[in-house]
């Protein structure tokens, strides 16, 4: 059962390395976000098969834990996004190879410039909302 | 997997070409996970951001589904047939992007022991066609009638 664990544990620590670690980020973000989409199908079908559920789901969302999460979320996706499209703009463009250390830092870079400002905007309009309606 | 030293000192990856595959399937599904994440950039990013950044969360109503799908029994707008498509299209590419998905990282871990991967990997697709045929027919269906009071 432990073994999953410590394949990750002892690939990660035996081969350093920036490619190693984007890797590990991007199997981590994949199987997150994987999670977040089952639960969420469910719950937005819900709106047509049973509405309470649906709006108990959508309450769950204005919860304080919640809103951190989202911003969990919102990293894995942003990050899996980019670093995903530079797997693929470099696997399918072998005349690129050269250049994948640029790419790699490249891929940070603009995760990081996509999600502060989503960060921003998300962590503005939470706290605002708890700061009128208060923590529940 | 190989590597390649790009500057003493410093390795990278190599990546690698479309891989040598006797199997016609494990190369189709190759180019599917490249080709459906970057229409996912597109999809996800977008549906995420007008949720958050746009509508943010805590303002997502019940009325507001209501809008994109239609309502159960009412006649469709050409707008809500396109935001239907919109996500149906999502759905189908997210789910098999994140089951193969999935399935690479279970073969890495359990590739060894074929009984359990094979196990794991039919619990997974069962789920995963329950869950997406739900969504699907929920998203064609449209939503329930009824206005946020009349739910509680
Ligand atoms: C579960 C999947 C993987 C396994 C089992 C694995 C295994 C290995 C093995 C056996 C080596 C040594 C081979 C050699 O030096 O020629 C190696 C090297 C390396 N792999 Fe992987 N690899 C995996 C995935 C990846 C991925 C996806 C990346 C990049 C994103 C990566 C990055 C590297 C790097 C940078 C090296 C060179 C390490 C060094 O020279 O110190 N590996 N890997
Ligand atoms: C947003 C745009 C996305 C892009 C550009 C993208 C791109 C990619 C690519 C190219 C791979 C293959 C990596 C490899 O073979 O080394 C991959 C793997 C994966 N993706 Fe995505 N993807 C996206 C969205 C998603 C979503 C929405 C999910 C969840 C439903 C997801 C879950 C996964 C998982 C679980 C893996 C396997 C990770 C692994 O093998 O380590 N991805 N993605
Ligand atoms: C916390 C972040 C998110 C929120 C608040 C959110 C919100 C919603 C809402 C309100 C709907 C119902 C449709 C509508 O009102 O327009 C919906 C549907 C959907 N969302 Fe999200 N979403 C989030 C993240 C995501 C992510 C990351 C993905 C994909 C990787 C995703 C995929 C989908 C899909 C496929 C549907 C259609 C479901 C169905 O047909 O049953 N969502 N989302």
């Amino acid at each position: 059962m432990l073994t999953p664990l410590i394949t990750t544990a002892r690939e990660s620590l035996r081969y350093r390395g920036s490619g190693h670690v984007l890797w590990l980020l991007h199997r981590v973000t994949g199987l997150g976000v994987v999670i977040f989409l089952g639960t969420h199908i469910f719950g937005m079908s819900m709106a047509t098969f049973n509405p309470p559920l649906h709006e108990a789901m959508l309450a769950v969302y204005k919860t304080p834990l919640f809103s951190l999460g989202e911003i969990v979320l919102a990293a894995c996706l942003i990050f899996h996004a980019v670093n995903g499209t530079r797997i693929a703009i470099l696997e399918l463009r072998p005349a690129l190879w050269d250049k994948q250390e640029v790419a790699t830092r490249w891929s940070v870079i603009i995760t990081l410039i996509l999600l502060a400002p989503t960060i921003a905007i998300m962590a503005f309009k939470s706290i605002s909302y708890y700061a009128t309606h208060g923590l529940r | 997997m190989a590597s390649t030293t790009v500057t003493p000192g410093r390795t990278v990856r190599k990546v690698q070409p479309i891989p040598q595959t006797r199997n016609r399937l494990e190369l189709a599904l190759w180019m599917f996970m490249r080709y459906s994440g970057l229409a996912l950039v597109f999809l996800a990013l977008s549906h995420f951001w007008m949720q958050h950044v746009l509508i943010g969360t805590h303002e997502i109503e019940f009325a507001g589904t209501q809008l994109r799908w239609g309502i159960t029994g009412q006649p469709v707008t050409v707008e809500q047939l396109i935001w239907r498509a919109y996500y149906a299209v999502m759905l189908i590419l997210a789910v098999a992007h994140g089951i193969n998905g999935v399935r690479q990282v279970a073969y890495d871990y359990f590739g060894h022991r074929p009984a359990t991967y094979k196990g794991l990997m039919y619990v997974v697709v069962a789920i995963a066609a329950i869950i997406s045929l739900g969504g699907i027919l929920a998203l064609f269906m449209g939503a329930a009638a009824g206005g946020e009071a009349a739910l509680r």
